[in-house]
């Protein structure tokens, strides 16, 4: 008979029950400060004080999106019907708040017909795509990790 | 917003400021000390510019 005073005993012959890992203090902050990054190009480097990082990336990222937009660059939207526009969509989203920068100032719509807007095209993914960049590493830092 | 000139590159202007751009970001991204971003950056951009106008011109036999 079994004591109810005394704990139950544990039986070691089975597996121990799996734990869910949950996120570190530090990693939480990590995906804070990817985000932070992705949402406004160098906040994430800023939040961590390397203002030299900062500073550049906001400036390439942003000057970018200016060129690429201002030369009438195709800013995607998430009505793409093919591979390549949805690609693209992500690639320009990939630049957090400037997106809507883009959308703000290309008020006559791409044209791609030139080479321009083809370039312009291409600077707008490219924004994107680095400002990835940045918020990875940006989170690899926080984390801790060489950068 | 409408008042922003729109911008009118060459292809080399266009590629220049691709290449200007991507480098010092990277040059700032990948090395920690000044000296060493320098030199990642000059050489980055040295590479984009040879591998750019390499391509081009190993494209021309092809243009016309």
């Amino acid at each position: 008979m079994e004591d109810p005073a005394q704990p139950p005993a544990i039986d070691e012959t089975q597996p121990s029950r799996p734990t869910r890992a949950t996120p570190s203090p530090g990693e939480s902050r990590a995906v804070a400060f990817g985000i932070a990054a992705w949402f406004l190009p160098g906040l994430g480097h800023a939040l961590q004080k390397m203002w030299g990082r900062a500073l550049v990336v906001f400036f390439a990222v942003g000057l970018l999106v200016y060129a690429g937009a201002s030369m009438k660059g195709n800013v995607f939207t998430r009505q793409g019907t093919d591979a390549f526009d949805k690609l693209g969509y992500i690639a320009d989203l990939g630049t957090g708040s400037f997106y809507l920068f883009a959308r703000a100032i290309e008020t006559k719509g791409a044209d791609v017909s030139q080479a321009g807007g083809d370039y312009g095209t291409r600077l707008l993914a490219t924004a994107g795509v680095l400002n990835l960049l940045a918020a990875l590493h940006a989170y690899e830092a926080a984390r801790g990790h060489k950068a | 917003m409408n008042a922003v000139p729109s911008l009118e590159l060459t292809h080399f202007q266009a590629f220049l400021l691709f290449a200007v751009v991507i480098s010092v970001a990277f040059g700032f991204l990948g090395r920690r000390r000044p000296k060493d971003r320098v030199k990642y950056i000059l050489w980055s951009l040295f590479l984009f510019l040879l591998v750019g106008i390499g391509v081009g011109w190993a494209m021309f036999p092809f243009s016309r």
